[in-house]
């Protein structure tokens, strides 16, 4: 596969800490640094962006937000954004082996977005400096080299020449070569490739390879690590599918012929769903088909309940990612394991949409729509309030 | 040289009859006839000096209880710097974990320095050992002392490790929620209790172990 095998575990309680227990320790103690049910209570109920402002400065974010004159929701979220990757950059470098290819497979998600939004932005004309200033600052890599992009001419020859000249460096390269010699045998050469297939797919296929890497790696380091990560990686590849079937309805992708071709392509080699639901999902042909397929499996059906019921309220996304806090705040359960960075990336990332939320409902002044957020480590979670007898 | 296997000579003819010895002479066949090397694992055994096994002692008793001491301390340690990053109040509060670590150290320590004030060399250099000599006492000493050694430096280890992995837990918990210190600190306890045992048995076993230092009269 395209990232080695680890050249050790991450060793079990007496040995785990020896290399990577100042890192762990570093990410519990930034769980604290998360927003309070609290300090959402303050936000929620400024009138101003201004108080907005005042109320975060009491909190983690108080050195993002003081050096910036006025706050919208845009400078919010980079200034929030900057904030995760630096905290990310300082547990970075003190990594070593095998966490360190660990927190290198968790960028390479927002690498291929980036590939992907230069590839998409050079072919309508934008500028190169515009397209690098919207790239997702986690997910960078050398400036050279994205700035070489461009350059290439849209034609066969100059996609190829793109390819094994440009991306072929990115660590993200072995996923396009995978993708390419997959598509090669369809369309006879790489040439045609990258131009005849749709910017979206290739995308999707190559988050689907990077989810196959990563939870190949995650079944080599073994213990804690792999009960736990490979969990999550098996949701995050069942939640790619159910989406990649809900968005294609309605596209040439729901022919009943590009259904078992292409669509099927699409469905990474991991999760739960995997193999028998994916094989029944790429014969789904509208939305009832897929509420039968879905409810098969408890975990979803409950999920598809509310796309169903209450279209208006919640939208299927909301109730993914309510599912998804629950499940990485459970990561933080347990020690000595090293799904605490993958969840602290991406719980970190719910509690900057949510800020982005809240204060673009202040700006739009629709405070019904307020709530409508997922609190991170929150008291009143659906999840806990059942135990809200038991006496905390 | 020859004084050395005369000394044994003399354990040899006095310890077995003359029988046994030539019967286990003659059983291995393919193994050293001379009546200078030993016959078996068991002579191998008891023909190491008492005081090579009580020194032995003395360092597996030090030794291992240094390495569960260090190991405990690697294990909290790396935890504690982590987690205050983000909590500065756990700093000082954390370095019991440490402390109940280093104590598994200095039972080993203890327990090394009560046995070394133990091994005596003899009153007079001879060249071998009277026929009168405690031979019970002095094989006593040698393997009380070594197992003593052992109790406490095994013991240590499985002490030492557990302290640091409760420490570790309690540091990273100590940051998020100050309530749960006083907790997990009972757990460290027991945990530590574990080295005491080794000590105390140790002690037990290595009390009337004496080295003669003269041939009984």
């Amino acid at each position: 596969m395209a990232t080695p095998a680890p050249e050790s575990t991450p060793g079990g309680m007496a040995t785990f800490n020896i290399l990577h227990g100042f890192p762990e320790a570093l990410v519990r103690g930034m769980r604290s640094s998360f927003l309070a049910d609290s300090d959402y209570h303050h936000l929620t109920q400024c009138e101003t962006l201004d108080d907005f402002r005042l109320n975060l400065s009491e909190t983690d974010y108080s050195a993002g937000v003081q050096d910036k004159s006025s706050l919208t929701p845009t400078s919010l979220q980079s200034a929030a954004v900057d904030k995760l990757v630096t905290e990310f950059q300082y547990l970075r470098t003190q990594a070593i082996e095998p966490l360190s290819t660990f927190l290198d497979l968790i960028t390479y998600e927002y690498m291929i977005e980036n590939v992907m939004l230069l590839l998409k932005g050079s072919l309508s004309g934008r500028d190169i400096n515009e397209l690098i200033a919207q790239c997702h600052p986690l997910g960078m890599f050398k400036e050279s080299t994205m700035r070489s992009i461009p350059t290439f001419e849209s034609n066969s020859k100059g996609y190829s020449d793109l390819y094994q000249t440009v991306l072929v460096d990115t660590p993200v390269g072995p996923y396009f070569s995978q993708f390419l010699q997959e598509s090669s045998d369809r369309f006879g050469d790489s040439r045609n490739v990258l131009e005849e297939v749709e910017i979206e797919i290739i995308k999707s296929s190559l988050i689907k390879y990077w989810i196959e890497d990563f939870a190949q790696f995650v079944d080599k380091l073994g213990g804690e690590t792999k009960a736990i990560m490979g969990d999550l990686l098996k949701v995050r590849a069942d939640t790619n599918a159910i989406n990649i079937t809900l968005n294609s309805f309605g596209t040439p992708l729901n022919e009943p012929a590009m259904r078992a071709s292409d669509r099927k392509r699409l469905y990474p080699a991991v999760g739960h769903l995997y193999p028998a639901g994916t094989s029944m999902l790429a014969d789904v042909a509208d939305e009832d088909e897929l509420g039968r397929v879905l409810e098969l499996f408890p975990q979803y059906s409950s999920i598809w309940n509310i796309h169903q019921s209450g279209s208006g309220d919640k939208s299927i996304d909301d109730a993914f990612y309510e599912r998804d806090v629950q499940q990485l705040e459970l990561a933080f359960e347990g020690q000595m394991h090293f799904a605490v960075f993958y969840a602290y990336v991406k719980l970190k990332e719910q509690e900057i949409r949510n800020l982005v939320w809240i204060s673009e409902c202040i700006l739009q002044q629709q405070k019904d729509e307020i709530n409508k957020f997922v609190p991170v480590f929150s008291q009143h979670s659906p999840w806990r309030a059942k135990k809200a007898g038991a006496g905390r | 040289g020859k004084r050395a296997i005369r000394t044994t000579e003399v354990v040899r003819t006095e310890r077995y009859p003359v029988e046994e010895a030539t019967k286990t002479r003659a059983m291995a066949d393919n193994t050293c006839q001379s009546e200078y090397c030993n016959a078996g694992w068991g002579e191998v055994l008891t023909h190491m000096s008492p005081y090579g096994y009580a020194n032995f002692g003395i360092a597996f008793g030090l030794g291992l209880s240094v390495v569960g001491a260090a190991w405990g301390i690697w294990l909290t340690g790396s935890s504690l710097v982590g987690a205050a990053v983000k909590a500065p109040r756990i700093r000082s509060k954390n370095l019991i974990s440490v402390i109940f670590c280093e104590a598994t150290a200095i039972y080993g320590v203890i327990m090394a320095i009560i046995l070394a004030n133990k091994v005596k060399k003899p009153d007079e250099a001879t060249y071998y050992l009277d026929n009168n000599w405690d031979w019970s006492g002095y094989y006593y000493a040698g393997y009380g002392m070594f197992s003593a050694g052992l109790s406490v430096g095994l013991t240590n280890i499985a002490s030492g490790v557990s302290v640091g992995i409760a420490g570790s837990s309690c540091a990273i918990g100590d940051a998020q929620d100050a309530s749960l210190f006083v907790k997990i600190l009972i757990v460290e306890i027991f945990a530590s209790a574990l080295g005491i045992f080794g000590i105390i048995v140790g002690i037990i076993q290595s009390n009337s172990c004496q080295f003669p230092i003269a041939p009984l009269e």
